[in-house]
């Protein structure tokens, strides 16, 4: 069989792609995510836990620290589903009622 | 929620440890308040914004403090619960586990163990340290975790809360398709409605996390987001996500501006919401709708309608609440505590002896009298308050002990009794099974829900079982108003066409059967002048707007959207030329008294014509004597009067019946549409004897003039004074 140089141009392009698609295929492996891409998770302190390593991995994480590392932690959780009325509460509210510390769930019975 | 600061452990209830690990643990899967509160706010930081586990662990003897923050608590060992994302962010996230572990007194575990990241072994609550064993295949190499996390939420997490709390309060479900939604139905989710806002005004910042947010009567709920969601009308003229834009020929315009769109667009509800609560026992006892088995149980109800500050009706479920207060030395009336109910109602029990020990259902004076003096017993030497008088509050009633231990009763003046509903807003129908989709009966009819439709008042009334009023006595106008415009909608408006044709039947029976006058004078030619000028104009003024208000009015009084269409194009129009017509017609009236008040007044040879029927019964030609006008135009003449003044002020007031108290224009609208009826009928039999009755007649409104002939036929008494007037008596 004798190969053109057509051919053989088309073989060297295919062996290429072959050897980028298997340099690739690592990352194409990894999961991926819609909204976030893999993080660490960490603890209350900020250190990283990897239970692979068995770095802190009998800790909790802590959602300050991990959510925190790329979102305004403080800046979300002044939102009224964190909140409840938390940020308004105090004893005499209001005087009418005396047991309603707040006008949110949290202070408001 | 207990205060920062108290006295004694008797002003305690509920610290905020307690309600971040509150729940019935027989059911440990179902959420207490911590389990619907995200984390982060009170459950991460005390009100002087420290972490309530450093502070605890810095100070220990908080915990046998009265701070309402720190007072029999364990934050030290329990970790604080920080705001968990995953809870809205994570599909899949497994909420009753959370609840489990809040329960379990595991606050800072519980994220890692209902996000389904790790395994969390160990409770807090019997003296242990949970362990941590994480799910290694959710990692990559590099140590990182791998978590598809949704942006926005996914309508599966946000219904943890909200549909269980908003099943209850308003029988609302998502993706249900007993209790479908028509948003829902179109591939919507909660966020495409409430996203995140952004509002200068309001100072929020997007990253802020404020869900934007409709209307709510019951003000427990970010009241300063009100209104921040797009409305529906906003939807639909904008096209928002391809919103149709709605045409609603077939609806009385006027209802779009006095009835929200979910009062028509969510007729039934299909799934039970609560009827009320209980708290007799010391535990929230939530009782289903009246008929259905439990809440959430397949079940179709139809809310309540209640107004809000611009008059506008919303559709709610109207809740009712049956519980205990003490009114103190202050005057003010204190719920009293679950702890202290349960301490009472175990003392009563005994006595009570309920079929269903957990639900005692107390409405007889005996029963009542037994629970609050075993409250008063319970709440004596209790250093909360200064005063031993417990209240008893059920069905708008509020019931006390005299210095006898007597049963007191009375209408319920305190704060208990303002109840308001909680709206319904979702598991709207479409358009096709709308209210209006098939008439105006759909509302307006005997039968009909919208204002006959039986509503719970009282859960347990004095009889033990539910009483209920009519849904349309809840609009907000008043018992008397409300039966006075009820006798007009459903009892005269049905008949009043059939009223009219049976009064031109008659009419036309006397016109067969007894005829018109024999004397015809329509050959007959003008000799004497019977009307000016200024009479006939008036009267033409008079014909012309009454008939323009007869026809408006007639529109108006049958909610006749195709003739309104048809000659008026809008409602505004039509009303417009009402008020016109309304107001020329009044114009007209004042001067036609003037002009006639004189001719009008009664004389003896009145009584002859009157008893001689006017000669228009018994089919024979009868003299009969009369002046200017005769004792029936005179009749007529002061019916008109009174009718005229009666349309007239009701009907001036009614222009701005927007700005009066809605009992008042119920009262309003239901004298000028009764005595409309009147007038028309009159109307009709005037322009019957005005015409064809007495031919000739007719033509002394056109050019003023009568013959001789007539005038002596007609009005004997005015031809002769006349005649002598002129020194011409024939």
């Amino acid at each position: 069989m004798v190969m053109t140089a057509k051919s053989k141009y088309l073989g060297v392009l295919m062996c290429a792609g072959f050897l980028g698609l298997s340099l690739l295929l690592p990352a194409l492996l990894q999961a991926k995510t819609r909204a976030c891409v893999p993080f660490h998770l960490r603890t209350e302190d900020g250190k990283i836990i990897n239970p692979l390593t068995g770095e802190n991995a009998d800790q909790p994480y802590s959602t300050r620290q991990t959510c925190g590392a790329c979102h305004n932690y403080d800046q979300i959780t002044k939102g009224y589903h964190f909140q409840q009325g938390w940020n308004r509460i105090k004893d005499d509210f209001n005087k009418k009622k005396p047991w309603v510390l707040s006008d949110g769930m949290m202070g408001k019975f | 929620m207990a205060k920062k600061q108290n006295k004694t452990p008797d002003e305690i209830d509920l610290t905020t440890f307690a309600f971040t690990a509150s729940g019935d643990p027989k059911t440990p899967g179902v959420p207490g308040c911590g389990g619907c509160h995200p984390g982060g706010g009170g459950l991460e930081f005390d009100r002087d914004g420290k972490r309530y586990d450093q502070r605890l662990k810095a100070d220990p003897s908080l915990a046998q403090s009265l701070n309402g923050d720190y007072y029999q608590s364990k934050w030290d060992k329990t970790g604080v619960v920080e705001a968990d994302c995953f809870i809205c962010h994570l599909p899949g996230y497994n909420f009753k586990e959370r609840n489990i572990q809040l329960q379990s007194l595991n606050f800072k575990w519980a994220s890692v163990a209902a996000a389904g990241v790790g395994l969390v072994s160990g409770v807090v609550k019997e003296g242990q340290q949970p362990k941590v064993v994480y799910n290694k295949r959710l990692f990559n190499e590099d140590g990182k975790v791998v978590l598809d996390l949704a942006y926005p939420p996914p309508a599966e997490n946000c219904v943890f809360c909200h549909g269980m709390s908003d099943m209850k309060k308003r029988g609302f479900s998502w993706d249900d398709r007993i209790n479908p939604d028509v948003h829902n139905m179109q591939g919507m989710n909660c966020a495409h409605c409430h996203p995140s806002i952004e509002d200068k005004k309001l100072k929020i910042t997007k990253e802020e996390h404020n869900f934007a947010k409709g209307h709510e009567f019951v003000s427990t709920v970010a009241d300063n987001l009100d209104h921040t969601i797009k409305t529906c009308k906003q939807c639909h003229e904008e096209g928002y996500m391809g919103a149709t834009r709605p045409q609603h020929l077939s609806i009385r315009p006027n209802h779009l501006e006095k009835l929200a769109c979910e009062v028509c667009h969510i007729p039934t509800l299909h799934r039970a919401a609560f009827e009320g609560f209980d708290v007799t026992t010391g535990q929230m006892v939530n009782y289903p709708k009246l008929g259905a088995k439990k809440i959430g149980a397949e079940f179709n109800w139809q809310p309540a309608f209640q107004r809000d500050e611009h008059g506008k009706l919303w559709p709610v479920n109207r809740f009712n609440s049956v519980f205990f207060t003490n009114q103190d030395q202050d005057g003010i009336n204190y719920p009293l505590f679950a702890r202290e109910l349960k301490k009472g109602y175990e003392k009563a029990k005994g006595r009570l002896k309920p079929k269903n020990p957990m639900k005692p259902e107390v409405h007889t004076p005996e029963q009542i009298k037994i629970i609050l003096s075993a409250f008063s017993e319970t709440l004596k030497g209790d250093k909360r308050f200064q005063q031993v008088k417990p209240y008893y509050h059920k069905g708008g009633m509020m019931y006390y002990l005299d210095a006898k231990g007597e049963v007191v009763s009375g209408k319920d003046t305190t704060w208990a009794t303002q109840i308001e509903g909680f709206n319904i807003n979702h598991n709207v129908a479409p358009a096709s099974q709308a209210l209006g989709a098939n008439g105006c009966a759909d509302c307006h009819s005997d039968t009909a829900h919208m204002f006959k439709g039986q509503i719970v008042t009282d859960m347990f009334g004095p009889g033990g079982k539910p009483v209920t009023t009519a849904a349309g006595r809840l609009f907000g106008c008043q018992p008397w108003a409300y039966t006075f415009n009820q006798i007009h909608q459903l009892y005269l408006t049905p008949y009043v066409s059939w009223g009219i044709l049976l009064l031109v039947f008659v009419l036309v029976l006397h016109y067969t059967g007894q005829g018109p006058k024999v004397a015809d004078f329509y050959a007959a030619p003008g000799e004497i002048q019977r009307f000016s000028l200024a009479e006939r104009w008036t009267h033409l003024g008079r014909m012309v707007t009454f008939l323009a208000l007869f026809f408006t009015g007639y529109i108006f009084f049958y909610n006749n959207v195709t003739m309104l269409r048809l000659f008026f194009g809008s409602q505004n129009t039509a009303v417009i030329l009402h008020w016109v017509a309304g107001l020329i017609f009044v114009a007209a009236s004042s001067v036609s008294f003037g002009l006639w008040y004189k001719d009008a007044k009664f004389v003896a040879y009145d009584r002859e014509w009157l008893q001689k029927r006017g000669g228009y019964i018994g089919g024979k030609e009868v003299e009969v004597p009369a002046g200017r006008l005769n004792a029936g135009q005179k009749i007529f003449f002061w019916l008109t009067m009174f009718l005229s003044l009666i349309m007239g002020a009701t009907g001036i007031l009614l222009i701005f019946k927007n700005s009066l108290p809605l009992t008042l224009n119920c009262f309003l609208s239901t004298v000028h549409g009764f005595f409309a009826i009147i007038f028309v009928a009159a109307v009709i039999a005037h322009a019957y004897l005005g015409t064809i009755a007495n031919p000739g007649t007719w033509s002394a409104m056109v050019d003023g003039k009568v013959s001789r002939l007539w005038a002596k036929k007609h009005h004997s008494e005015w031809y002769k004074e006349t005649m002598a007037g002129k020194g011409d008596e024939e």
